[in-house]
């Protein structure tokens, strides 16, 4: 039963996912337990990783072009070449080994989605200014950037292809199911939330526990005293050179979910790149 | 191993904090079985003798420790119901109480927390070094405390409360309280790096620091002890009927005072002066 972390991205003006995706897999290499640290990278051009020192770090290449941007995320249950599989944000860095809340999953879920995340300062975030849909909807609070499912799971097939039919026909679910507060964007979160209401099967797959912890570093819900545009404007985040992170005054020692795309430079790509090959 | 409780008491012209101690020290022996001690300066100590104390503050305390009065320009705003005096503030020297304290397991508290339970004895056989207030709470129903009350800066650490504060002496509160002191003596460092306030010194942002970096730079809930249950100094103590203290307590916003009552429970009242005035009441009860 082959287990790894399945990361999905594609070509953006703006941003330049494969490097945000290439920082994750670095962490996760650097951090998790042999047999818990294969990546596989869903790209939408493979000559991209022409550009990267350790493509290596990237167990599987998948090319597939078919979707555009997130949406891509939608078919990881196609996509994914593992029999167990975490889907991931790119968007996000792994700071200490977490290969037990794998084997948690794989022993016990079919399909399990994050339901909660915290603060930089450890703290649970419980501030919905980004999830009014959620709140005027009724509906669980998941988080598709951590996402567990079987391949042969029944149910996850089934509640991603409601995903996906979500995904394509946003203006259609909004009007029927969030009235209440219609989203700017329907994104996966909010796909994979109505999936699950609609199907019933939020206790199934989003009972409560203690992890994945997820540091979500959405500005406006850091528990500060004043609004934020940017967190980064107000705390420092630093990566030394043994892949210690800190952001402000906390040492992370849960998933950053960093948000800002900015954040992976060069000097921290070097930084993961170094402890990789040190391992 | 022998246990006991430390206080500090440096007067100002404003407060008397060797008044204070008395009572309180007498409370926190009285209710949790366990002997006191009271580390003073000199000029505290003759104005006890001056002020016919200096005797009850013998048979109080087991030990009075004589120190030099710390240097500090530190001054702050207290309240006393409406009216305000900013006065001096002479505490910069909590982080000596390792050195100073004459027990194994000492509790420390601030002359203005008094106790009235014994509920702090259950902390006394408690696996931990080191164990400070974790928060405190408003007397209040609503929530009167600010941000600066929770953190020690808005994007800071979170804030313990060194009103109250339990330890062992053996080699890990040692290091806590040498961070303490460190903390303290590098303070305008650690404000840029902590972003806090440096204008003036408090014990419980040095204390906040030392178990933030002792703790692995994050919040941890071990070393902990209960929230301290706290009257702000804008509120009055009107009453003193054997355990049972009346407060009027400012409500936010108007000018309304409302009144409570409690018994038995351990307070900390931030209205020094208001302590002072029903010293006689208190005192009775010692």
């Amino acid at each position: 039963m082959s287990f790894g972390y399945l990361l999905v991205v594609a070509e953006h003006e703006s941003v330049d996912y494969l490097k945000l995706a290439y920082g994750l897999a670095l962490s996760i290499k650097n951090t998790q337990r042999e047999g818990y640290d294969s990546v596989a990278l869903v790209i939408d051009n493979k000559q991209k990783l022409s550009e990267l020192t350790s493509a290596w770090v990237f167990d599987h290449v998948i090319e597939w072009n078919q979707e555009t941007f997130w949406n891509g995320r939608s078919w990881m249950d196609h996509l994914t070449p593992f029999d167990n599989t975490v889907c991931l944000d790119v968007d996000m860095l792994f700071t200490q080994d977490h290969s037990h809340w794998a084997e948690y999953f794989i022993e016990n879920s079919e399909l399990y989605i994050a339901n909660k995340s915290y603060t930089y300062r450890g703290e649970l975030i419980t501030d919905a200014y980004y999830r009014r849909t959620f709140v005027k909807n009724n509906l669980p609070d998941l988080y598709s950037m951590y996402t567990f499912f079987k391949k042969d799971s029944q149910l996850a097939r089934s509640f991603f292809d409601l995903g996906r039919q979500i995904i394509k026909n946003p203006v259609q679910f909004a009007n029927v199911f969030l009235a209440q507060h219609k989203p700017k964007v329907l994104g996966t979160d909010e796909a994979f939330a109505l999936a699950a209401k609609i199907l019933d099967i939020e206790h199934i797959v989003a009972y409560p526990l203690e992890f994945p912890r997820i540091v979500h570093m959405k500005p406006m819900v850091q528990n500060w005293p004043w609004p934020a545009d940017a967190w980064s404007d107000h705390v420092g985040f630093y990566l030394n050179k043994y892949g210690k992170l800190k952001i402000g005054n906390y040492e992370q020692n849960d998933i950053v979910h960093y948000v800002e795309k900015d954040k992976i430079d060069d000097e921290m790509i070097n930084i993961l790149e170094e402890i990789a090959w040190k391992k | 191993m022998t246990i006991g409780i430390l206080m500090y008491a440096h007067n100002s012209q404003f407060v008397d904090y060797a008044l204070m101690s008395i009572i309180s020290g007498g409370l926190a022996k009285k209710h949790l079985a366990v002997p006191a001690s009271l580390v003073t300066d000199l000029s505290t100590m003759e104005w006890m003798q001056e002020s016919n104390i200096l005797q009850k503050a013998n048979s109080v305390f087991e030990h009075i420790i004589i120190v030099d009065r710390p240097v500090t320009d530190n001054r702050r705003t207290l309240c006393d119901g409406k009216t305000q005096a900013v006065v001096p503030f002479v505490n910069s020297n909590r982080a000596s109480a390792y050195d100073l304290t004459p027990y194994n397991r000492t509790l420390l508290i601030d002359s203005d927390y008094l106790i009235f339970s014994n509920r702090l004895a259950e902390y006394w056989n408690v696996d931990q070094d080191v164990l400070i207030g974790q928060s405190i709470n408003d007397i209040y129903v609503g929530d009167r405390l600010g941000y600066n009350d929770r953190y020690i800066s808005e994007t800071g650490v979170k804030l313990y409360w060194a009103t109250t504060v339990m330890f062992t002496k053996n080699n890990t509160s040692k290091i806590f309280f040498d961070t303490v002191n460190f903390v303290k003596e590098h303070y305008s460092y650690y404000a840029d790096l902590f972003r806090f306030d440096s204008r003036q010194f408090r014990n419980d942002i040095a204390f906040s620091v030392a178990k933030h970096i002792l703790d692995g730079f994050k919040s941890s809930a071990v070393g902990t002890l209960p929230p301290v249950l706290t009257t702000l100094d804008t509120d009055v103590l009107t009453s003193v009927d054997h355990d049972r203290l009346t407060f009027l307590i400012a409500a936010p916003l108007s000018e309304k005072y409302i009144p409570t009552s409690i018994s038995n429970t351990d307070i900390h009242i931030m209205n020094k002066q208001s302590v002072i005035r029903h010293a006689d009441q208190l005192m009775e009860m010692l």
